[in-house]
């Protein structure tokens, strides 16, 4: 299971955002350039259509290879109260073969992207991660030296942190609290509920730029 | 990781395995002087699709498996034999594959035994039998060589050593041998250097051995 929320910068503010984080997590950003390939599969197999996406961190010296399968929000009254999403997530470190097996068992390219920004993860109440990211599409299948952004001048930023049956609402609650320090740059929200960028953004961010990162909130 | 063969036991035309075949090979390790260490289990899985028809399983790999490795409590490895795919994946690829529902499994098999210490060689005799069942199918045996991690550097002693241990088998008389068949591991885009992906392709290369006695034993009494 893990807990997310998603939002939207303009990239000319990425850099304060970076500079808040800085401040707020205190670790070092981690740069980020993943491959990720969505499978669907085919048209006979399964009952029900399945996805799963394979993500190669291009980042490490030899590309390393992660399956994930994102499955179902949790429903129910109690769950459109909060204002994070919670879902089945399960993933697992794989050799570099796994597009091929895929292929072989019946999953389909649906669609590929190039994720190029830095994460920040720590400790805050839960294990949280913090992307930050251009989200770029591929001319020529699996070409990724020549992408090009989906949303030129617009960033995703995603913060999540795994969660459990048993532990969700503490995670929950350290995510929502912590996306209350970044509320004067951006806003998170449930992935497929958009709120597009804060008309604060451009205030906040000039102050974190001229402050130098120098003053914590 | 250290070198291992996989061998499986190979009955004669007209006859098939047993336990009293097994108790046999034990007894033979340790009349080399095999030191009986403890138990190992290893786990195979075959898959089949989940299609809407039946018919529309046969556009999907009829030899998709998963293997279990004691030596890997962590990993699971997946196998497409017919187009010489290996996978080696966290163990919660299973949890995954189960969220997909698009395979389901078919059969599941454990092998069961003892492992012994021979020296340098490290032996494990076990049974295949199928989940939930104490029907003997087959018998397999691991023989590894700890020192060595190449697998062509440590092909003659290898076989020096099966040759001894073929011979000490044969003394029983039994109604069959142990078989040693090496998979391309090249094809399997495996290099010289010995790992559990090597040794997760030989057992389901094994598997297609077993498979194969069993249809040919059906197919004479049909």
């Amino acid at each position: 299971m893990e807990c997310v929320v998603q939002g939207i910068i303009e990239t000319q503010h990425v850099e304060a955002l970076e500079i808040l984080l800085q401040g707020l997590c205190g670790v070092h950003k981690e740069r980020l350039r993943i491959h990720e390939i969505c499978l669907k599969s085919g048209p006979n197999l399964g009952v029900v259509a399945s996805e799963v996406r394979l993500l190669c961190d291009l980042e490490q010296p030899e590309s390393t290879w992660t399956v994930r399968h994102i499955g179902g929000a949790m429903r129910g009254a109690g769950a459109e109260q909060i204002s994070v999403l919670v879902r089945t997530m399960v993933e697992s470190k794989v050799s570099k073969n796994a597009l091929r097996l895929f292929y072989a068992l019946g999953y389909k390219l649906d669609h590929e992207l190039l994720r190029v920004g830095f994460t920040f993860h720590f400790q805050r109440g839960a294990q949280i991660t913090v992307t930050v990211s251009s989200v770029n599409k591929m001319l020529k299948l699996h070409a990724t030296d020549e992408a090009v952004p989906v949303t030129p001048g617009i960033q995703l930023v995603e913060v999540t942190a795994p969660a459990s049956a048993e532990n969700y609402s503490e995670v929950v609650a350290a995510v929502s609290s912590f996306c209350e320090y970044l509320a004067p740059l951006l806003h998170l929200s449930k992935p497929g509920i958009s709120t597009g960028v804060v008309p604060t953004a451009a205030a906040a961010a000039a102050s974190l730029m001229s402050d130098g990162g120098g003053t914590p909130l | 990781m250290t070198l291992k063969w996989v061998l499986h036991w190979q009955p004669n035309a007209g006859s098939t395995v047993n336990s009293q075949i097994l108790s046999e090979v034990s007894q033979c390790v340790e009349s080399i002087n095999g030191v009986k260490e403890g138990r190992w289990r290893a786990t195979l899985t075959f898959y089949k699709p989940h299609t809407r028809e039946q018919s529309m399983a046969v556009d999907f790999p009829r030899d998709f498996l998963g293997i279990s490795l004691p030596e890997q409590p962590n990993k699971y490895y997946f196998i497409i034999r017919g187009q010489r795919i290996v996978l080696e994946a966290d163990s919660s690829i299973q949890t995954l594959m189960e969220k997909l529902q698009s395979y389901k499994t078919r059969v599941a098999l454990h092998f069961d035994g003892f492992q012994y210490q021979l020296g340098d060689f490290q032996l494990r005799v076990g049974k295949v039998v199928p989940t939930h069942s104490e029907n003997l199918r087959g018998i397999v045996m691991e023989v590894e060589y700890v020192p060595i991690s190449s697998v062509e550097k440590a092909r003659q002693i290898m076989e020096e050593f099966l040759d001894i241990w073929q011979e000490a088998v044969s003394k029983r008389s039994l109604p069959g041998h142990f078989m040693h068949m090496e998979p391309n591991f090249a094809e399997y885009g495996l290099t010289d250097h010995y790992t559990s992906q090597h040794t997760a392709v030989q057992y389901a290369t094994v598997m297609a051995q077993l498979i194969a006695t069993v249809q040919a034993v059906q197919s004479v009494r049909n």
